[in-house]
C-alpha cells in the first residue's frame, strides 16, 4: 500500500474543498497500487495471497467505478443475492481500512466527530461516516446492514441511508440460536430478495441462488480444510492477508473469484514447507497500519499470523436447496452471534484447528463486544492451554495508538512464546 | 425478599410483579469503578460497570437484562461467568416492532415466566398482573426534558436543583410508557401475553430500535422550554441522535456526558448553571426585570475569575473604566489564591475591601470563595467580558487550564450555545504544559517555537500520555523543535475548531484565557478556522472582568 500513501495528504488536503477531486485521486491511487499487485506482486506471499491482494483491491475499486451498481453493506451481511443481481458489495468496514492505508482517515473522523457523533464510536464507522459526509465516498444504488455482532450498525447504517437518500434494508438477527430465529430472519431475507429485485430491476432465481450458495458452503469447506492443513507448514504472511480473507470470506462469498482464491490456497498449502517459528491466531481485526505490529510479526520466519477470527464465522453446516433457511442459519449460528463465551469457544477450536501456539485478542477500540469478553476470552483460552495476550488498540484510527506500548506487549507475548519452547 | 432489579424500559416488569417479583429500576451512580475494572474493560460504557459495580458489590442478587446493546451483552456475559447472581436473565428483545416480531416477544415472556417462575416457585397470579399495570406521571406544564442516554438518579437530582424549571427525565427507561393502557378482562394467558407483548414494542422507541421515528413525539411537546441531552461516555448511540437534534431543535439545547460516576461533577456543574443562566436571563427578559439588590456606595465592583492555574481579579468604576487587572497563581486552594490576588488589586487601586460595592466570583473555584455576592459561571462571564471588549465577537475560544470551551453568543452578548471538552486533557493548557514540560522547555518559548517549522508532523494520539510518548520518540529521531511544537499546536487547533464546529461558532471569533498568549497555536488555530481572532491585551481577564460587570449589575445605580 506504498504507492497509496503518498496521495493520502492530498485526499486529506482536497476533501475539503474539492471531493471530487480527491475521489478521483483515491482511485487513480488505488488502481496504481491494483497495477503493481499485477505486475509487481510480493513474491515473499504466497501466490494465493498475492491473488487475494488483487482481488480485493478489484472490490474496492468496483463501488469507485460503478457506485450505481454498488451496494453499501456491513461485513457480515450476506452478499449472495447482491452478488446474484449482478450489484457490487460497497463495505464500510473494508473502505474504513483502506482510507485508513492511504492515510486519509484523520480529518474523515474529525469530520465525523464535528457532527456530533461520539469519539467513541467505532473508527471502521466513524471514518466511513466522515468520507461520505465529505462527499469523498460516492453515492451508492441502496444500503443493505444487519444488527449482528455489532450493534453501531443500527445507527451507522441508518445514518448514511439518510445522509445519502437511497433505500435502505436491515436484517435483524436475535441472539439465541433456534430453528425460530432462523425463519424469523429468513422471512427478512426473503424480503430483502425483493427489495434488491426492485432495486436492480432483476429477478432472483431460486435455482441460481442455490448454485451460488452451494459454492459458498463448498469455498467455507476448502478454506477449513486449507486452515487444518497450514497447521503442519510454514505460511508466510504479513498483516493484511488474513485481513483480507476475513473480508472475501464474508463480502465475497458465493463468488467464482473467492472460490478460485481458496483452490489456489489449498494448492500452495499442500506445497508449503514444514512448519517453522510460532503460530499466532488473530480474534477481531488486525492493526495493519502499526509499525509496532508489523515489527513483530509481518513476514517472518520466527512467527506468523496464521489466521483470523472474521474469515472463520461460519461453524455450521447449511443446505443450499432452500437457500433463504441456509443464510438465515449462517447469520443466527454465526460464531460472533449470542454470548461472548460462545464466539471464545469459536475461537479456541479455530486457534487448535491453525496449529496456533498463542491467541492475540485485539481490543479495537470501541467493538464493547470484544472489550467486554476481553478477560473473560484470556481465562478461557488459557484454561485450554492456549496463551492469549490482550492487545489493546484501533483497527484503523492512528490517534488511538499507542505505539511503543504496543511493541513493549507483544515483544513480551513472543519472548514468552519463544521461552516456553525452550524449557 | 430480594429486589428483582432491571434497566430497561422493554423489560416485562408487570409480568415478572405478576409472578410475585418486586421490580425497582437500577440506576445509582457509583463512586468509582474499583471492582467493575477488575472485571471487565476500562472502555466500555459507564453504565454497564456502574450495573457491574453494584453487582461485585453485593448489592444485587436478582438482574433481568434486556439485550439492549452490546456493552449490556458483555455485561451478562461477565456476569453470569461471575456466577455472582441468585436470578440472573437476558432477554433477546428484537429491534421491530412487527407482528413477527411481536410473535417472538410473546416467546420470549413465556421463557421468562417459567424461569422466573421456577427460581421464585411461583405462578402467574393473574390479578397481580392486572394490578402492576399503573399509568405513569408525567409532567404538565412549562419544563425541561433531559434526553438521550440513561441518566444516573444522582446527577438527574443535580439537574433539577440547578435548573429555573420542572425537570422531566424522559431517558431510557424513564420514558417507559407500559400502565397507559390496562390489560383485556378475562383474557386467557396467550391472549394477554400477545396484548402484552404489544404493549411493550409499541412504546417510545430508543435507539437500539430499528426504526427511532417514533421518538419524535419526545421533542414535539409544546412545553419544553429547554433540553438537556446526556450521553454516556463509551455508548455511542445517543450522539447520532443528538447531532440531528443540534440541527433541528428551537428550544435551548445543552449537551453533556457522564461516565456514571458521582466524581468529576464539577465540569458538569459549570455546564449546567451555565445553561440555567441563559434561560434565567431569558427569564429576566421576559418578565422585564432586572435583579437590583444593592444600594450603590463608592461605586467600585470586582470580578474574580478562579481558574484552575491562575486567579483573575478585574476592579471597575462605575463609568466601567478598568481600575486595576491582577493575576496571580491561584496555588493550593481557590479560596487563598482568590483572597490574595484581592488584597493585591485592591492594594494596587488604593481601595478597601468596604470600597467594593459588589463582587461576583467565577471560574472553577467560584463556589469555594465565600467572600463574594454571587457566582456565575465562567461561560457566561466570558462571553459578557468579551462582548464588553469587542461588540463585533460572536465566538469565544477560551483554552483554559483544565478545560477549553467555545462559546456562542448573540449581538446582545448573552450565551446561545457553549461546549466544552471532555474530561480529557487533550486540548486544554494543561497538554501544552505538559509537552512543554517533556521537551524541556518554557511555555513562553514554546509559545515562539512552533512559528518557524519546516516539516509538517502530525500527533496523531490525542491522548495526552500517548501524545507525550509520541513526542520523545520524534525527539529520539532528531527531529527540529519548531516542526515538533507545531506538531502540537495543530494537535490542540485541531481539538479546538472541532469544538468550534460543534457549537455553531461564527465570526467574529475572539480567543481569551492565558493561551491566547501563544503566538504559534494561535496562527495555526487561524490556519485551521480560516480567519483571523481577536485577541485582546485584556484577553486574560476576560472572565473576570465579566464577573465584574455583572456584580455591576446588581446594584441600584442612584442617578444625580
Amino acid at each position: 500500500m506504498q504507492v497509496i500513501e503518498t496521495f493520502g495528504k492530498y485526499i486529506d488536503q482536497w476533501s475539503e474543498t474539492n471531493p471530487e477531486r480527491a475521489r478521483r485521486l483515491l482511485k487513480t491511487g488505488w488502481e496504481a497500487q491494483n497495477l503493481k499487485y499485477k505486475y509487481l506482486p510480493d513474491k515473499r506471499l504466497l501466490p494465493a495471497d498475492r491473488y487475494l491482494a488483487k482481488l480485493m483491491m478489484d472490490t474496492m475499486l468496483a463501488p469507485l467505478k460503478h457506485p450505481d451498481q454498488s451496494v453499501i453493506v456491513s461485513v457480515f451481511t450476506p452478499c449472495e443475492m447482491i452478488q446474484e443481481v449482478g450489484f457490487h458489495a460497497y463495505n464500510v468496514e473494508a473502505f474504513s481500512c483502506y482510507l485508513s492505508a492511504s492515510k486519509a482517515e484523520g480529518a474523515l473522523l474529525q469530520q465525523a466527530e464535528n457532527t456530533g457523533i461520539s469519539d467513541t464510536l467505532c473508527s471502521y464507522h466513524k471514518t466511513f461516516i466522515g468520507a461520505a459526509e465529505k462527499g469523498l465516498l460516492p453515492e451508492p444504488r441502496c444500503i443493505v446492514y444487519t444488527n449482528l455482532t455489532c450493534d453501531a450498525n443500527l445507527l451507522t447504517f441508518r445514518e448514511l441511508a439518510e445522509m445519502y437518500g437511497v433505500p435502505s434494508f436491515a436484517i435483524d438477527v436475535p441472539m439465541q440460536q433456534n430453528e425460530e430465529n432462523v425463519k424469523y430472519v429468513a422471512d427478512q431475507l426473503r424480503d430483502l430478495a425483493a427489495f434488491l429485485e426492485k432495486c436492480s430491476g432483476k429477478k432472483i432465481e431460486e435455482s441460481a441462488l442455490t448454485e451460488r450458495l452451494t459454492r459458498s458452503r463448498r469455498t467455507l469447506r476448502k478454506f477449513q480444510k486449507a486452515q487444518r492443513m497450514g497447521a503442519d507448514h510454514y505460511l508466510p504472511s504479513d498483516l493484511v492477508t488474513p485481513l483480507y480473507s476475513g473480508m472475501t470470506n464474508n463480502i465475497l462469498l458465493g463468488s467464482e473469484q473467492q472460490e478460485r482464491y481458496v483452490n489456489m490456497l489449498l494448492r500452495d498449502v499442500k506445497q508449503a514447507p514444514p512448519k517453522k517459528g510460532k503460530k499466532i491466531y488473530w480474534m477481531h481485526a488486525i492493526p495493519f497500519w502499526s509499525d509496532a505490529v508489523r515489527g513483530a510479526l509481518s513476514l517472518k520466519e520466527e512467527v506468523q499470523i496464521v489466521g483470523c477470527e472474521l474469515s472463520r464465522t461460519c461453524d455450521v453446516d447449511f443446505d443450499p436447496e432452500k437457500p433463504y433457511e441456509a443464510m438465515a442459519k449462517r447469520m443466527v449460528y454465526h460464531v460472533l452471534n449470542g454470548s461472548g463465551t460462545r464466539r471464545i469457544k469459536a475461537g479456541i477450536r479455530h486457534a487448535r484447528e491453525t496449529g496456533a501456539d498463542g491467541v492475540v485478542w485485539f481490543n479495537h477500540w470501541g467493538c464493547k463486544h470484544t472489550l467486554g469478553a476481553a478477560q473473560i476470552a484470556k481465562k478461557m483460552f488459557e484454561e485450554q492451554g492456549i496463551p492469549l495476550l490482550i492487545l489493546d488498540g484501533d483497527g484503523c484510527d492512528r490517534s488511538h495508538g499507542g505505539e511503543g506500548q504496543t511493541s513493549t506487549r507483544l515483544g513480551a507475548f513472543l519472548e514468552m512464546l519463544h521461552a516456553e519452547n525452550e524449557t | 425478599m430480594n429486589k428483582t432489579y432491571y434497566i430497561c424500559k422493554y423489560t416485562p416488569v408487570e409480568l415478572l410483579t405478576a409472578l410475585g417479583a418486586e421490580c425497582t429500576n437500577l440506576n445509582g451512580m457509583p463512586d468509582g469503578f474499583d471492582l467493575a475494572d477488575q472485571t471487565v474493560h476500562p472502555n466500555i460504557c459507564g453504565f454497564g460497570k456502574a450495573l457491574l459495580e453494584a453487582v461485585m458489590k453485593g448489592e444485587v442478587k436478582e438482574l433481568v437484562l434486556v439485550n439492549c446493546c452490546d456493552t449490556i451483552r458483555s455485561v451478562y456475559d461477565v456476569l453470569e461467568y461471575s456466577g455472582k447472581l441468585d436470578f440472573l436473565y437476558m432477554m433477546d428483545m428484537l429491534h421491530s416492532d412487527g407482528t413477527c416480531s411481536r410473535e417472538c416477544t410473546v416467546v420470549q415472556l413465556k421463557a421468562l415466566a417459567q424461569a422466573y417462575g421456577e427460581y421464585k416457585g411461583t405462578s402467574f397470579d393473574e390479578k397481580a398482573f392486572h394490578r402492576a399495570f399503573v399509568a405513569p406521571e408525567k409532567a404538565h406544564g412549562p419544563h425541561i426534558s433531559v434526553m438521550g442516554a440513561r441518566m444516573g438518579d444522582e446527577l438527574f437530582e443535580m439537574v433539577q436543583e440547578d435548573m429555573p424549571y420542572p425537570v422531566e427525565n424522559d431517558t431510557c427507561v424513564n420514558n417507559r410508557s407500559v400502565g397507559e393502557a390496562q390489560p383485556p378482562e378475562e383474557a386467557d394467558y396467550d391472549v394477554l401475553l400477545a396484548w402484552y407483548a404489544q404493549e411493550l414494542l409499541g412504546q417510545i422507541p430508543c435507539m437500539r430500535m430499528m426504526d427511532p421515528t417514533g421518538r419524535k413525539q419526545l421533542y414535539n411537546d409544546p412545553d419544553i422550554k429547554g433540553v438537556i441531552y446526556h450521553t454516556v461516555k463509551f455508548c455511542d448511540f445517543y450522539s447520532f441522535e443528538y447531532a440531528q437534534l443540534k440541527q433541528n431543535l428551537t428550544v435551548p439545547l445543552l449537551k453533556i456526558e457522564s461516565d456514571y460516576t458521582i466524581q468529576s461533577s464539577g465540569q458538569l456543574s459549570t455546564r449546567l448553571e451555565a445553561f440555567a443562566e441563559s434561560m434565567e436571563s431569558d427569564l429576566t427578559q421576559q418578565n422585564g426585570k432586572q435583579r437590583r439588590e444593592k444600594k450603590m456606595g463608592k461605586g467600585y465592583f470586582a470580578g474574580i475569575d478562579s481558574g484552575s492555574t491562575s486567579t483573575d481579579v478585574v476592579i471597575l468604576d462605575r463609568e466601567k473604566q478598568m481600575v486595576t487587572g491582577i493575576i496571580l497563581p491561584t496555588g493550593a486552594g481557590a479560596a487563598i489564591g482568590a483572597e490574595r490576588a484581592l488584597e493585591e488589586a485592591l492594594k494596587e487601586a488604593h481601595l478597601e475591601r468596604e470600597d467594593i460595592d459588589a463582587m461576583v466570583t467565577t471560574g472553577y473555584g467560584r463556589t469555594a470563595i465565600s467572600d463574594g455576592d454571587k457566582s456565575i459561571t465562567e461561560i457566561t462571564c466570558h462571553a459578557r467580558g468579551a462582548h464588553f471588549l469587542d461588540p463585533d465577537v460572536r465566538t469565544v475560544i477560551d483554552i483554559g487550564g483544565q478545560d477549553s470551551k467555545v462559546i456562542r453568543m448573540d449581538a446582545s452578548g448573552a450565551v446561545e450555545n457553549f461546549v466544552m471538552n471532555d474530561k480529557c486533557a487533550a486540548g486544554t493548557g494543561r497538554f501544552l504544559e505538559m509537552m512543554a514540560r517533556t521537551m524541556e522547555m518554557s511555555l513562553d518559548e514554546m509559545s515562539k517555537t512552533g512559528l518557524h517549522y519546516k516539516e509538517d508532523i502530525t500527533i496523531s494520539s490525542m491522548c495526552t500520555v500517548f501524545a507525550e510518548s509520541e513526542v520523545v520518540s520524534l525527539i529520539a529521531q532528531n527531529k527540529a523543535t519548531d516542526d515538533i511544537v507545531h506538531g502540537l499546536n495543530k494537535a490542540v487547533a485541531t481539538k479546538t475548531v472541532a469544538l468550534a464546529k460543534r457549537v455553531g461558532g461564527v465570526e467574529r471569533y475572539m480567543m481569551t484565557g492565558g493561551v491566547s498568549k501563544n503566538q504559534g497555536l494561535v496562527k495555526t488555530l487561524e490556519e485551521k478556522l480560516g480567519t483571523t481572532l481577536v485577541i485582546s491585551d485584556k484577553a486574560q481577564l476576560c472572565g473576570a472582568l465579566g464577573a465584574a460587570l455583572y456584580a455591576m449589575d446588581m446594584v441600584e445605580v442612584r442617578r444625580g
